[in-house]
This record gives C-alpha cells, structure tokens and sequence, in this order.
C-alpha cells in the first residue's frame, strides 16, 4: 500500500521534469529554427511584425547574394583546409605520442606526461599577445598555416588517445615485436588499426572546433581571402546592411557543415567527449 | 653493456614517437608563457621594447575599466556555470534511464546548438534581440514591457548575456552526465528501489554523490571557458553599453589589437594564465590521482 503510493509520487515527479526537459529542448533548437526560415524569407518578410513563422515565399536569393557579394565559397574553402589540415596534423603528432606514452618506456616519461596534460587547461587565448608575434616572426600572419600550426599544439589528442592504446593488451604488441615487426611498423600496423574508433572520435571533435573557432582565426587572417567562414559570417554582422535575411543565410551556410557532421557521426561525440572527461 | 644499450635504444625511440608533438608543445605553449611574462614587463612601440617593470600592472589597477570587465566576468562564471550544472544534472538525471531513442533525442537536441558554433548562435540572437526588428523585442513590446532593448540597457545586458552563453553551451555538459549516469551500477538502484526511495531521493542520494568527478570537471573546463568569454561580447553588444558587459578576455583583445598596448594586454594575460592554473590543481590532482 505504502509502496505503490510512493511509486506514484516517483512518477510525477519523473512525468513533470521529461515534459520540462522536453518543452526546453524544442525552445533550445527554436533560435536555430528562426534562423533557417528567416534566411530563407525575402528582406521585407523578415523584420515583419507579427512575424510569419513559416516563410510565406521562399526565397534563396540571399544565399546567392552571399556566395556572389562575398567571397563566401572563398571562407568556406579556407574553412575546410585549416579545420582539415589541422586536423590530420594533430592526429599524426598525438598517436604518435600517446603510443609512446601509452606503450613505451622512456626515461622522464610519466613527468613530461603531466607537463603536456597540465597544458590542456591553459587556453591559448590568454598567451594570445605572444602567439601572435610568434607567429607575425615565423612570417604566418595573413596566411593560413598560421591558424594552423598553434593548433596542432593541443595535449587533447594525446589525451583522449593515450586512453584507447592503454586498453590495448600490451601482449599483442609484444607477439608483434617477436615476429620480427620493428618499432615503427607495430606502431602503424598492429596498434593504430585497433584504436581506430579514438582517431575517428579525436578527428571529429578536432575539426569541429577549429572549423568553430573564431578569435586565433580572426587575428591572424586580416585580408578579406584568407578569412575563414566563421570570421568571414560575422563580419556580416556588423556590416550595416539592415537585411537581415541576408545575415541569416550567412550564418546558415557556416552552420550545415556541423549540422551534418553531428547527424552522420553522433556516437563520436558522445563518445569522443565523455572519453576526454576523468574517469574514477 | 648489452642491456644498457637496449635501454639507451628505446629511450630514443620513445622520445622520437613524442618529438613532434613536444616541438609543437615548446614553440606554441611554453614559448609564448615565458615570453607572455616577459612582455607584460615591457612597454612595447613598434619594435621598440622598454622595461617598465610592472608599470602595465600599476596601469591595470588604476584602470576602472578593467575593473569592470573582472566584474563581469566574475559574474559570468558564477551565473553560468551554477546554472549549467544545476541544469543538466537536473535534465540528466531525468532522462538517463529511459529508452536509447528518447536519451539520443534529447542529447541531440541540446548539443546542437554546442556544435553550429558561437559566432552563428551569437548572430541569431542578436537578430532575435534587435530592438528594431527582433522576435524577442517585438514580443516584449506587445506584453508592454518596459525594456524591448534588452542589450542597450545596463541592467539588462549581464542577464541576456548570461542566459545566451548558458543556452547555447549546456549541451556539453549533459552529454558528459548522462555518460557519467548511464555508468553507476544498475543494482544500487534496485536496492533504492526496493527500500521505496523516491526518484529525486535517488537522484540527490545516489547519483549526485557518485558523479561528484564529472561535477568538478565541468566545473572547472566551464570556469576556464566563461573565463575567456569573447564571441557573445564582440558580435552582440562590443563590450557595451557603456563598458557594462566588458570581460576581461575582451579588454585584453582590445588592448592588444585595437589600442595596440601590447605590454598592458600581456600583463592581462598573465593574470588570466594564474587563474586557470589555479583554477585548474584540483582537477589535474584528480586526473592524475592513481597513476
């Protein structure tokens, strides 16, 4: 009797908080709803009030306006090749060095670990001043490679992939090694196929955020071509042209990338980030 | 002799495998401390540098701006990142048990707006907010409010500020609780149930306690985000009105860029480069606790 009057009580509570959870969830994707159908309504249907929430028109001049008015496929272009190039470059160095840290004895090795982890909690942000004479010095400034190479120095990837090369058994590295398999080809053939998921997940998170990142990219590429799509879309923000269809199919076109990334490799994610979180 | 040049071989091929990935480390992370240090000691013209001692920190502290911008953005970490865990160990907990479709339903739904980036969430809102034209105005107008621009108002700016950053980043941390629920042990639950706990006695009896290292790792990697808040400031208000949503991150990049006082800039750095370190000792302790 008492118990099943307690379960009820367990219930409302559960039914009350998943209709809370569910009512902010539709709320949370509202601001990207309004803005795929604004982008897609002509200048005046936009800024009309009592506002249309389904665009009465559609229109998608406002994205030829921006590929033709900006060097919008330009930013898009130098979007990909600094998330991608970044991306392969921090795959490389981090493997390379999780396998060591995860499956080599070297003499220092637990101690340089904890320097490089220590790093992950200092963003680059705060050393902005001397990353970017650094970078002015080594001739990068207005040029891609420099968004590139400061991000290849990110202990995340070591991190996150140390995790996943530990899991391996160091038995089959050794079966390895006895079959006359050197160092360098254990390392490529034997244990990087196998953690292949951690790759997959450090590739991911790893091109989403620099695509995403906005201030390294916004200081270094001042000239209207090298600009990446994130600095380029908000350069449209504070440009005066009050049409703001126009701003909306901008920031649309920088945001389906992401979208489609999330839709096609969602366990990444989860799995990419809760890897990266500790784990008692 | 043999024995001894085997170790000396796998020390090299050790320190071989991390080469690349030490190279980038010094160049772009240990380099830049040191000489963030040294800069902010310095005066710099041009490529004219003059040692100032700690001139660009007497600056800083005779500076009300700079003032405000730590001001705020104390305000920020605290507001947002209490929210941010309070809300999604709230929408974790209440989801996590239930079935895969609806769980990936709701992770999706509030990562979404994590992954479309800052500067197109910051661009949405800020057309959403405009006191001409936006959504948001429009609907405050009709309810006869008194503010409709909600980001023109110094009273106002902090807390739309607050709740657009907290809006669009919170996906983040509810991945990482129901990652962190979905792992406590299925038995304590039925124990809890069988003694006729209730659903919010289990959540801050059970699960609350037991994802005590995921709470204090979103703590601190949210501490240290809001602590460089930059996009949200730049594109929806300029650090206005009147300095009132200034941070400290956005003081630095204007000092830096705008003003050209390098030697003032890297003096704000290091100030927020000793307040992530020490925000960051107890997490790195836990990280490396049993190693």
């Amino acid at each position: 009797m008492l118990q099943t009057k307690e379960k009820k009580k367990r219930e409302k509570y559960d039914v009350v908080s998943n209709v809370i959870i569910i009512v902010f969830a539709l709320l949370n994707l509202f601001p990207l709803y309004w803005l795929f159908t604004s982008s897609l309504k002509n200048s005046s249907d936009v800024i009309k009030m009592p506002p249309d929430w389904w665009p009465k028109t559609f229109s998608f001049s406002n994205y030829i306006d921006v590929f033709n008015n900006q060097p919008a496929l330009r930013w898009t272009l130098n979007s990909l090749f600094v998330a991608g190039v970044s991306t392969i470059l921090v795959v490389i160095a981090s493997s390379m060095a999780a396998y060591a840290f995860s499956k080599l004895n070297f003499f220092g090795k637990n101690m340089l670990f904890v320097v490089f982890i220590s790093s992950l909690m200092v963003p680059k942000e705060v050393m902005i001043v001397p990353l970017f004479r650094i970078t002015q010095d080594l001739g990068m400034v207005n040029s891609l490679w420099g968004m590139i190479w400061p991000n290849v120095a990110t202990a995340f990837g070591v991190f996150l992939l140390k995790g996943f090369f530990d899991s391996v058994p160091d038995a089959l590295r050794e079966a390895a090694r006895i079959d006359g398999a050197g160092e360098v080809r254990t390392f490529l053939q034997i244990l990087l196929p196998i953690v292949k998921p951690g790759i997959g997940a450090l590739f991911i998170l790893n091109f989403v955020q620099v695509w995403n990142d906005y201030l390294w990219q916004l200081v270094i590429g001042q000239d209207k071509n090298v600009k990446t799509l994130m600095v380029g879309i908000a350069t449209l923000m504070q440009d005066l042209n009050p049409n703001f269809a126009y701003k909306m199919a901008g920031a649309t076109v920088a945001a389906v990338p992401m979208l489609l990334i999330f839709l096609l490799f969602q366990r990444y994610f989860t799995r990419g980030i809760a890897g990266g979180a500790v784990k008692e | 002799m043999k024995l001894r040049n085997y170790h000396w071989k796998e020390n090299v091929t050790g320190y071989l495998f991390i080469l690349p990935q030490f190279l980038m480390f010094l160049i772009f992370i240990v380099y830049p401390i040191i000489e963030g240090i040294r800069l902010s000691l310095y005066k710099v013209q041009f490529n004219q540098e003059t040692f100032v001692g700690f001139d660009n920190y007497v600056t800083l502290f005779h500076d009300p701006v700079f003032f405000k911008s730590i001001y705020n953005t104390v305000i920020f970490v605290v507001f947002i990142v209490l929210l941010t865990v309070a809300f999604s160990i709230f929408v974790a907990s209440s989801v996590f048990d239930k079935n895969a479709k609806y769980v990936s339903f709701i992770r999706g739904s509030y990562y979404i707006p994590v992954m479309v980036s800052m500067v197109v969430m910051s661009m949405v809102w800020g057309f959403l907010l405009n006191p001409a034209n936006g959504l948001i105005s429009y609907a405050a107008r009709e309810m006869d409010f008194s503010i409709v621009n909600l980001l023109g108002n110094k009273h106002t700016v902090l807390p739309v500020i607050i709740f657009v950053t907290f809006a669009t980043n919170v996906g983040q941390a509810i991945i990482l609780y129901i990652a962190a629920m979905i792992g406590v042990p299925k038995d304590l639950f039925e124990a809890a149930e069988v003694d006729g706990a209730s659903r919010v006695r289990i959540i801050f009896q059970i699960l609350i306690p037991l994802v005590k290292p995921t709470t204090i790792y979103i703590t601190i990697i949210n501490i240290i985000a809001v602590l460089k808040i930059f996009v949200v400031i730049q594109l929806l208000t300029g650090g206005g009105p009147n300095n009132a949503s200034v941070t400290m991150m956005y003081y630095l990049y204007n000092n830096a860029f705008k003003y050209n006082q390098l030697g003032v800039a890297s003096a704000v750095g290091v100030i927020m480069f000793l307040i992530t370190m020490l925000l960051s000792i107890p997490q790195l302790r836990a990280m490396f606790k049993g190693k």
